[in-house]
């Protein structure tokens, strides 16, 4: 459970919760490796046997821990001179990645996850082809939660935090259509080409709209936001939100916010939450080596109920996902 | 298919299914790798320290990686000998294999206080001091690097422990590990462990700062190998062979061919680190490992192996 500092409060709103398989070691397939604008990328695995079993039940802001240390660097060409020196660097522990978008095909399960090229890492994560085999440690840590009675849900996001925002869009539409939630995504970046969607990004209006075909496609209206005014509103994406929150004045105990990006940015989101005492879910991200709650590194600073003291609480098992008003910013 | 070949091994007077332990700091209070691997495989496992009282630990980033390693800085974070008694000691009752407690603190009574309340505990074999803290009654300076406060410590600890095993494991920031491991020996340590990590620093150059939120960590995983290896043969020609105490060898392995070499060296277990962050199940895959390559080598006994490098 994500919000165990809001005990009481949960035990009242319990909704839905998404990820409930167990952890273990994986063979994935990759079936595509497609590069989308200029550092970005959305790399397709197939899970079959127990492993299509275990991600069936992936949900949305869980993660997994990807061992690319196998993974060759692309040709000397081909590594930006930024990445030069990264590119020397031996790879030895598994990455963390959340996925964009989880399908159950027969009896295989296809996952997506999009990464930006900006280490050793994932710079030779862009060599790998359709047929590789990947070691893939998952499903980990606690997603996202829908409780009961929200009928509004905001998506606030910045720069890679649309990953697990997509497949969120994509439960909140579809496994929960019933409930018939209105959902507003909100993206934010630095610039237009820090914008990982596809499509013309720099002819996008200010407007909510239609515009970001990722959250189109489940009928969910978007607004972009960008540092340098490249893509449109101008400014960071929690002054857009807020704007719009003025305008729309949303009911409060109907509505929830879903945040996942940079720290400040998630700071602020929850800042904003709590101003307008709006329930708000963050997912969190960490420096981690084991990614399974053994090495204790991914440390989150959490408030302690009716204490001013605090505790470490561990992005991966006790997160990634938290309760905005438990989290020290 | 190797199943039936036996590669159990004495450990100072304890008899182990395999010489495969996981190492502390990497597989948690007691079954958290259970997802992983049966760990009733395991020849003995050894939590992570235990102190007295719960610990928060360090600020973040706490981890980095490296070359061929990761440096790490958690600050002992635990929750303390007394919510370890409940919650997580009858777990470890249930494990077959031979579970040793890390124990650490920042003096010699909070060592003690750690040992005492588990002393009586069935459910262990034994201690493994973890002498890389620093000692604040004498001014911060590791307890590990001094010869005559691992002198102190091993006795305290060893009048404290009863009839379970001592294990002292040794930090490699030292002139010269024998002196250290001759003191800990001569205070009644039943068994040594080596090495523990090397103190080490990454820089970012955007910043300049270090790294990490405690500037320095301990430097782990493959990089450290080739001296772990030199290590464990240099403590066992000077200290351990003629007093036969046991060394329980790490530093770097991920392979059953790694864990061989150890033996080699003088190492009479090994026991699987950072390993274990990257392959959860990988201890287990090394004691399949070592029984194929006993089949292989027509190897009846490891005792053959151990400490069996040419002179």
């Amino acid at each position: 459970m994500v919000c165990g500092f809001m005990k009481g409060f949960c035990e009242v709103v319990m909704g839905q919760e998404y990820g409930s398989s167990s952890k273990g070691e994986f063979r994935a397939v990759v079936s595509s490796n497609r590069q989308i604008g200029i550092s970005f990328y959305r790399l397709t695995l197939e899970f079959s046997g127990a492993g299509a079993e275990a991600f069936d039940g992936f949900g949305p802001g869980q993660f997994v821990q990807l061992d690319v240390s196998g993974a060759a660097l692309p040709p000397v060409e081909r590594i930006p001179d930024e990445l030069a020196d990264a590119a020397r660097r031996e790879i030895l522990l598994r990455r963390p990645f959340s996925f964009t978008d989880v399908t159950r095909e027969g009896d295989k399960t296809v996952a997506d996850l999009l990464y930006c090229v900006v280490g050793p890492a994932t710079l030779r994560m862009t060599t790998f082809k359709a047929g590789d085999s990947v070691s893939v440690v998952g499903p980990l840590g606690n997603g996202f939660s829908v409780p009961e009675g929200k009928k509004k849900a905001f998506l606030v996001f910045g720069g890679m935090g649309t990953a697990p925002m997509q497949h969120l869009a994509k439960v909140l539409a579809w496994d929960e259509k019933e409930r018939d939630i209105e959902v507003v995504a909100f993206a934010g970046a630095k610039s237009v080409h820090a914008l990982p969607f596809e499509g013309r990004m720099d002819e996008i209006s200010q407007q909510l709209g239609f515009s970001i075909r990722e959250f189109a496609k489940y009928t969910i209206e978007s607004m972009v936001a960008t540092d340098d005014g490249s893509s449109g509103f101008h400014g960071p994406v929690t002054d857009c939100f807020l704007e719009w929150l003025k305008e729309n004045k949303p009911s409060v105990e109907e509505a929830i916010i879903y945040s996942c990006g940079p720290e400040a940015m998630l700071g602020k989101v929850a800042e904003i939450a709590k101003e307008r005492n709006i329930d708000c879910q963050v997912s969190l991200e960490r420096r981690m080596a084991c990614g399974i709650g053994v090495c204790q590194s991914c440390a989150v600073e959490c408030r302690v109920e009716g204490s001013s003291e605090t505790v470490y609480k561990m992005c991966c098992e006790d997160g990634p996902v938290f309760d905005a008003r438990e989290v020290v910013f | 298919m190797n199943e039936g070949i036996d590669i159990s091994v004495e450990f100072g007077g304890l008899r182990l299914g395999n010489p495969v332990f996981t190492a502390s700091g990497t597989s948690g209070y007691a079954d958290e790798l259970g997802e992983f691997m049966d760990m009733d495989r395991l020849g003995g496992f050894i939590t992570k320290s235990i102190t007295a009282k719960p610990r928060k630990g360090n600020a973040t980033p706490r981890i980095v990686e490296t070359d061929a390693g990761m440096l790490n800085a958690i600050g002992l974070a635990n929750i303390g000998v007394e919510r370890f008694v409940e919650e997580k000691l009858p777990i470890l009752g249930k494990m077959k294999a031979a579970v040793f407690v890390n124990v650490a603190g920042e003096t010699i009574e909070e060592y003690l206080t750690v040992v005492e309340r588990l002393a009586n505990e069935e459910r262990i074999a034994g201690f493994e001091l973890n002498i890389s803290c620093p000692n604040v009654e004498k001014g911060g300076i590791t307890f590990g690097t001094d010869p005559e406060l691992v002198k102190e410590i091993s006795s305290a600890v060893k009048n404290a422990c009863g009839a379970k095993m001592l294990m002292v494991k040794l930090t490699p920031s030292v002139t010269d590990i024998s002196v250290i491991a001759r003191a800990a020996v001569e205070a009644g340590a039943d068994a040594l462990s080596l090495i523990n990590t090397f103190t080490a620093m990454v820089i970012d150059i955007k910043t300049q700062r270090p790294v990490l939120a405690n500037r320095t960590g301990g430097l782990s995983g493959p990089a450290i190998k080739p001296i772990a290896v030199y290590l464990v043969n240099k403590v066992y020609k000077e200290v351990a062979k003629e007093r036969g105490i046991p060394i329980l060898g790490m530093g770097g392995i991920r392979t059953a061919s790694d864990a061989v070499e150890f033996i080699i060296a003088g190492a009479s277990a090994v026991a699987v680190g950072t390993a274990s962050f990257i392959e959860p199940g990988c201890a287990a895959r090394i004691i399949e490992g070592i029984r194929k390559y006993c089949v292989e080598h027509n190897i009846s006994n490891i005792k053959e192996l151990v400490g069996s490098v040419s002179q």
